[in-house]
This record gives structure tokens, C-alpha cells and sequence, in this order.
């Protein structure tokens, strides 16, 4: 597969991933902020912090915020830009993505860059950030229907786990991070709009039942083996995904990003949550942040601008 | 004719002193319709405006939701178009057809002899019968291609010509294209639309398939090359993404399983071609480039091009990877060598060409120059460098101010136009707000040659939609629309 391609695929992985993420954020900020209490203000700050806009007089007017956040063209943040730029991506690697779905994608795209859509976010904000999360799923679930799982399936998968964990990751540094002015959050109210916003409300519910415990939550969140969106899931599947490509490259032994992903899972797999709260939450989510960048990093220099000269035919 | 759907001549067209009535492809001068349309208008009489309008909207849907689109580039934003579409197919009868194939498979064998011979021993021009001047003045000649091997004499491998219906009924080539001809995915894509919106017509109607175009064009591509590669490997090598036909490159790419590359895909290193995959460089055979002569190679050709490949054209030389179409295949689509094409049919095939060529005054010659110049109300006047309908005076649509500058252009540098007569484009019927009106159309149907010619049996029509314009260009307010071919026995009297 050419290096460029397989770069564009990674990054559609990583921009539809960020997008739908976003939306959730925005869309639970909205329903929580309808309530005009204390917890619903911080129900705010967290969507905002998590997306890196703390600034405290947009948590007053979230209404406002998430209008920008999700059509504001000219800021490259915004679900807008990620959209354009997973479709502008799509539309690089035309050839490499079936029909079925590259119209998922085009569609969302169309729609959120229809002269209209200001108005129709206007009309209906929450349906208008449901109806984009659906179809950004309707997106992976086409691609995983109809694409080959093969070498550029798993670039776009590595673009969405790296992402994911990123995302999550953030989250939880602004949820839980120490050395923050605030105290701890325990309101039940704040605590059940953190899990949405992680879209892990009724997956942690079948587990912990509806007892909101930040400790439980940042458990299930970082160390579940099992729930899609918890980091070591995410950490999981990206192991899985580099190694299938390296395979699929016939690189074994040859390039670094395996080790580091391999590094990344085990320390979520053997972690438990009291060498968790020995290090601090804030440490061990930054050493998790740097090693995805890590991995990031890695992954071009083998696979896209590797030097020339390692790779001329004798 | 008892139909809500209001089908009429084109009567109120504007007023300028036109040669004759145009040939319409649906009516006869009596207006009658002819029997390969029958089947057609009597779908057609079933419809009301409105379910035709909506059949439109959703064809103009399915193009937008599969980014069948061009980009316009304003000044501070740039939109997304679908080249407009018109769902009411072009219908050519098989026999007309047979005619047609005959005469396009005939004139790109000629014109690959030709470009072979102009590119070697230049006997055509020993002989007197196309002027040296002519040929190895032309922009497109490129002395680099002498005396270069290229596999079968297969330069143009790609052949995208414009044939037009003269009042008379009979086709004729108005212009060859043999450098990168575009529009072969509209043909497909209109192919797939008008499947969905006319369903069972099609199905009656016995239109012949044009769904093995990929893959005929990946064999064409591959023979290229086959006899020193066992499999060799093709690429797309696009501009990129902002190409007005980037579609087209990546549709193409997809439909023969090729990949797409763009020049910063390529390297060139010991004059083998490669591209840069996750897993190293992987050796290229064949290149369907569709990149203009000056950009594939900034070493050999235009130098502040980063499009191509540097090396890339040495590489060619030394036989290590084919470019399709060849470099240089310009020349034989010239505006001023077109006119000399049924010489060269004459002289390299000894027959009188099929399809015959638009009468071409050549403004090099002063006797011709004297005629076009006293005639520049009539005619239509082009530079015989430019294409997409620019740098072009059509005579009856001028004004006066219009034709006094092109007359001191044509004063200054009469080698750089031809003139031709106003022809009358022939007609069909086309839906414009919610009604059947004819307008202008064109004919370019796709050739492949390669070991062997192949002439796909469809075309892409197009259309002038703007009524009473004789410009069909997508640049220029043109759409296009599916043309159906039909078998030999259907759709004729007997």
C-alpha cells in the first residue's frame, strides 16, 4: 500500500474518531447544561476543559459553545474542521475505500457543510449532534461490512484507537487529574454525565450498578478489559492492529512502534487500581498520553517517511 | 402527439443567420419520432413534469453523494459541483453505430502510424503530404519522443474524440483528443444513473454494455508492457486532489484495482520507476498518467513542475517503465494537422476515411487567410493551441468588436488558427424546467488502442443546456448526459 495512503487512512481514523467524540461531548453539555444548577455548570467546564477550551465565561453560554464547536469553519478544532478533513482524506484515498463507505462519510460531510446548517442546528442542536454521532457509526460500520480487513483497514483502526485513547485519556485528566484548585467531583449528577460523555453510562451500569463512585468510574474507564472505549481496550487493539500490519510488511524485528505498543499494553493490562492511585491519576494518564504520541511518531517514521536509502533494492 | 409533456422544435431559438435547421435525434423534419426513440417518448408520455423533475433531483443526488463533483475555486471559498446531468439518454441506433466504430477504429490506427512515422523516418513528411514546418512546429511535437521505441505503435492509448451530426445526419470528427482525454466516468456514471431512472426502458431497449471499460482499458494498459514483464504493475498518477478530474483518476484507479499515485508518490533511482509503499519502494511498469506532457518529468520538461517524477521520462527512454498516452501524441490531435487527416488515413491506410473531417481552412495558407477574414461573421475561428472552448470566435454568436480583434490576431500570427464553417450541432431531447426541450449535443466516445484497438460502445454526450449555445464544454455551461447504443437488431424498422 503507498505510504501516503496509508497515512490518509490513519488520519480518517483519527479526525471521524475525534468528531464523533466531540459531538458526544457537546451533546451531553447541552442536555445537562438544561438543568441551571451548580453540577450542570460543571458538567460544562469538564466538556469544555476535555475539548481544551476552559474558558469560564463560555461555560456560561454553552449553547453558544457548541455551536461553535460543531460549525465554526475557521477554527481547526471544531467537529466541522475534523469532518472536512476526514472526508478531504477520504477523497485522497478514493480508490482504497468502497463506495458504501465513502457515502457515509460524504454524507455527513454535506450535511454539516450545507449552507443550512446553522439553521437546522438551531432548529434541533441535540438531534442535530445525534443524528452526526449515528451516522459517523453508520461510517465504521459500512467500512468494517464492506472493506478488507486488511493492511489499510487496520491504518484507519490504529488512527481511531490512538485517538480514542487520547481522547479518553484527556478526559479523564480533567475529571480526576490532581493538582487541580477544585476538590474531588462527587456529585451523582456530574459523575453520570462524565460516563456519557465517555458513552460508557449503561456499559458501567450492567457492571457497578448505578452506584456513581469516581473511583469505579476511573477504573472502568482506564483498566476495563472489555468496554470499547476504556484505554486499555483502545491500547489492546492497537497492539493487535501494528502487529498485523508489521506482519502484513514483513517488518518484524525491524521497526520501533511495536515495542512501544506492546510497552503501552501490558503496563494498562497489569496495572490494578492501587499502583493507580499510589502514582497518582494524573501521573499515569500523562505517561499513557506521551507513549500514544509516542507510538504516533513511531508509526511515520517506519511507514511514511522512512529514509530512502534503507529501503533502495540492492 | 398526445403527451403532457410538451416536446417542440426549437423554434424560438435566437435570431442569426444559421446555415440550416439542425438534425434533431429524437424527430423527424416532419416530426415524427424516429423508431429508435419510440420506446423512449412512450415512457416519456407516462410522466408527468413533476415525477420527471424528481427523477432529476435524484439523479443529480446519487452524483453528489458520490462525489462525482468539480471543484470551483472562488476567491474566498471554494465549492463542490456536480457537472449538470440530464436524465434523458442519447439513443444511437446499432447500424449508425457500426459506421462510427468503424470510422474512430480507422482513424487512431492512421494516427498511431502517423505519430510512429513523424517520430522515426518522417516519411509522411518526405513525401510532401502534411508540411514539415506544420508538424515540427507544433507546440505538442516533442523532439525528445525521436526515435523512441513505443510497444505496438500504441501511442494514443487512451482516444477521446468529438464527433458532431451534421444537418445532413451524417457524423463527422470535429477534434481528436489524443493527449489525456477526460469524461470516460461521466459515461459510466450516467450509465449507472439512467439504469436507476429508466429501469425498464433500458431493459427493453437493448443497449449494448459498457460496463468492461476498466478492465479493458487495465489489458490495454498491461500490453504496454507485456512483452518484457510478465505482470506488470499499472498505476494512476493523478495531479492531485484539487484536479477539476480528480474523480475521474480515482474512479479509474479503483475500477482496474490500481493504485493512484501522485508525484510524490514516485522515485526515480538508476532509471527504474517507484513508488513508496509501507513497505519500501515497489517497481512500476506502466504509468496511465493524467498529467499534460509538460509536468510528468520537471528534469526533461517544464522544470518548476512538482506533479511528475524527476527522471521520469529517462527512465522511459531506457525502457524501463511505459507512459500512456506517450509523450508528444499531441501533435496528431493539432488543430492544424486535423485538417490533413484524411491524407494521412489516405496514405498510411489507402482508404478514404469513414467518418469524415469538419471542412478546416487552414489561416496559414494567405489564400485561406483572405477567405476566413472576409467571412468572420459566418465561421468559427480557433487557436490551434488552446481547447475546453476557450480562445475560440464563433462567427454568428460575435459581435463586431469581437471579430475585429480576432482579425488582428489572425493578422499577426495567422498560423496560430484555423476557421471552420458554423456547423449545426444535431439535437436531442433534454429536460429543462419541467419540460422536453432540444438542445445542442455532442458525441465523444473513448478508444482504446493498445496490442489491439477497442472502441467502447457508448459515449459520453454533451450538452450545450443553455438554449440556442453551440458550446458543449463542462467549462463553459455544458452538461452531458448517457448514451445508449443499441444492438444491431433493435430499434430499427425493418
Amino acid at each position: 500500500m503507498l505510504a501516503r495512503v496509508a497515512d490518509s487512512l490513519y488520519w480518517i481514523g483519527r479526525y471521524v474518531e475525534r468528531a464523533e467524540h466531540m459531538c458526544r461531548l457537546s451533546d451531553v453539555m447541552l442536555n445537562a447544561t438544561l438543568d441551571r444548577s451548580e453540577a450542570a455548570a460543571t458538567v460544562a467546564r469538564i466538556a469544555l476543559s476535555a475539548v481544551g477550551d476552559p474558558d469560564a465565561a463560555r461555560t456560561k453560554q454553552p449553547y453558544d459553545a457548541a455551536l461553535a464547536l460543531a460549525l465554526d469553519r475557521e477554527d481547526g478544532g471544531s467537529i466541522y474542521s475534523s469532518v472536512a478533513r476526514a472526508r478531504e482524506n477520504a477523497r485522497q484515498v478514493r480508490d482504497q475505500i468502497t463506495t458504501e463507505t465513502w457515502e457515509r462519510l460524504n454524507l455527513i460531510y454535506l450535511r454539516m457543510n450545507d449552507p443550512e446548517a446553522a439553521q437546522s442546528f438551531k432548529d434541533g442542536s441535540q438531534q442535530f449532534l445525534h443524528d452526526t454521532i449515528a451516522d459517523l457509526h453508520l461510517f465504521k460500520g459500512a467500512g468494517d461490512a464492506t472493506m478488507s480487513h486488511g493492511e489499510g483497514w487496520s491504518f484507519l483502526l490504529l488512527g481511531v484507537y490512538l485517538e480514542r485513547a487520547q481522547l479518553i485519556g484527556a478526559l479523564l485528566e480533567v475529571v480526576f487529574g490532581e493538582g487541580r484548585r477544585r476538590r474531588p467531583i462527587s456529585d451523582h449528577f456530574a459523575l453520570t454525565n462524565v460516563l456519557r460523555m465517555g458513552c460508557a453510562l449503561e456499559p458501567y451500569l450492567r457492571v457497578y450498578t448505578a452506584e456513581m463512585q469516581p473511583r469505579f468510574i476511573l477504573q472502568f474507564l482506564t483498566l476495563d478489559e472489555d468496554f470499547p472505549r476504556s484505554i486499555r481496550f483502545c491500547t489492546d487493539q492497537i497492539e493487535q492492529h501494528l502487529s498485523a500490519i508489521i506482519r502484513h510488511a514483513g517488518l518484524a524485528g525491524r521497526v520501533g512502534p511495536d515495542r512501544l505498543a506492546g510497552r503501552l499494553r501490558a503496563r494498562l493490562q497489569y496495572a490494578d487500581m492501587t499502583d493507580l492511585e499510589n502514582e497518582g491519576a494524573s501521573a499515569f494518564l500523562k505517561t499513557v498520553l506521551d507513549e500514544c504520541s509516542a507510538i504516533h511518531r513511531s508509526l511515520y517514521d517506519a511507514f511514511v517517511a522512512y529514509p530512502l536509502e534503507d529501503r533502495l533494492p540492492a | 402527439m398526445d403527451s403532457n409533456v410538451s416536446v417542440k422544435r426549437d423554434e424560438a431559438g435566437p435570431k442569426v443567420d444559421l446555415p440550416a435547421i439542425s438534425y434533431d435525434e429524437m424527430l423527424t423534419p416532419q416530426g415524427e419520432v424516429r423508431p429508435h426513440y419510440e420506446a423512449l417518448q412512450a415512457r416519456l408520455s407516462t410522466l408527468s413534469p413533476d415525477e420527471l423533475a424528481e427523477r432529476q433531483k435524484t439523479q443529480e443526488r446519487f452524483f453528489l453523494l458520490q462525489g462525482i463533483t468539480f471543484t470551483v475555486y472562488g476567491a474566498e471559498s471554494s465549492t463542490e459541483r456536480i457537472i449538470p446531468t440530464d436524465i434523458l439518454p442519447r439513443i444511437i441506433p446499432g447500424s449508425e453505430w457500426a459506421t462510427i466504430e468503424k470510422g474512430l477504429t480507422q482513424r487512431l490506427q492512421a494516427l498511431n502510424m502517423f505519430l510512429a512515422d513523424i517520430y522515426s523516418e518522417q516519411q509522411i513528411m518526405m513525401d510532401g503530404v502534411v508540411p514539415r514546418e506544420l508538424v515540427l512546429q507544433a507546440p505538442s511535437y516533442r523532439r525528445e519522443m525521436q526515435n523512441l521505441y513505443v510497444p505496438h505503435k500504441a501511442y494514443a492509448n487512451v482516444c477521446g474524440s468529438d464527433l458532431i451530426r451534421q444537418e445532413n445526419g451524417e457524423f463527422a470528427v470535429l477534434e481528436d483528443n489524443l493527449r489525456v482525454p477526460s469524461g470516460v466516468s461521466y459515461m459510466l456514471a450516467n450509465r449507472e444513473a439512467s439504469k436507476r431512472v429508466f429501469p425498464g426502458t433500458f431493459r427493453g431497449a437493448g443497449v449494448r454494455s459498457i460496463d468492461r471499460y476498466p478492465d479493458l482499458l487495465l489489458a490495454t494498459l498491461k500490453s504496454m508492457a507485456s512483452d518484457w514483464r510478465p505482470d506488470p504493475q499499472v498505476v494512476v498518477l493523478t495531479p492531485g486532489v484539487y484536479n477539476s478530474a480528480y474523480y475521474e483518476h480515482a474512479y479509474l484507479a479503483r475500477l482496474m484495482g490500481a493504485p493512484l499515485v501522485e508525484g510524490r508518490d514516485l522515485v526515480v533511482h538508476d532509471n527504474m520507476v517507484y513508488m513508496r509503499t509501507t513497505t519500501g519502494l515497489r517497481r512500476i511498469d506502466v504509468i496511465y498518467r493524467r498529467v499534460d506532457d509538460d509536468f510528468i518529468d520537471p528534469l526533461t520538461f517544464r522544470r518548476d513542475s512538482s506533479l511528475g517524477a524527476a527522471g521520469l521520462f529517462n527512465a522511459y527512454r531506457a525502457g524501463n517503465v511505459v507512459i500512456c498516452n506517450a509523450p508528444g501524441t499531441g501533435v496528431a490531435d493539432d488543430k492544424a494537422v486535423y485538417a490533413y487527416v484524411p491524407e494521412i488515413i489516405r496514405y498510411y491506410l489507402g482508404e478514404d476515411a469513414v467518418l469524415p473531417n469538419i471542412e478546416t481552412y487552414l489561416c496559414r495558407e494567405p489564400s485561406q487567410l483572405s477567405h476566413v477574414l472576409a467571412n468572420l461573421d459566418k465561421l468559427v475561428v480557433k487557436a490551434v493551441g488552446a481547447s475546453g472552448g476557450y480562445g475560440m470566435l464563433v462567427g454568428p454568436h460575435s459581435t463586431r468588436a469581437q471579430q475585429d480583434e480576432f482579425a488582428q490576431a489572425l493578422k499577426a500570427d495567422p498560423a496560430n488558427y484555423i476557421a471552420q464553417p458554423t456547423i449545426q450541432l444535431s439535437t436531442a431531447p433534454c429536460l429543462v424546467d419541467h419540460a422536453v426541450e432540444p438542445r445542442h449535443v455532442d458525441l465523444r466516445p473513448f478508444i482504446l488502442s493498445g496490442e489491439k484497438i477497442v472502441v467502447t460502445p457508448g459515449a459520453l454526450t454533451r450538452v450545450a443546456l443553455r438554449k440556442g449555445s453551440l458550446v458543449v464544454n463542462s467549462s463553459q455551461g455544458g452538461g452531458s448526459k448517457d448514451t445508449w447504443v443499441l444492438s444491431e437488431s433493435k430499434g430499427e424498422r425493418q
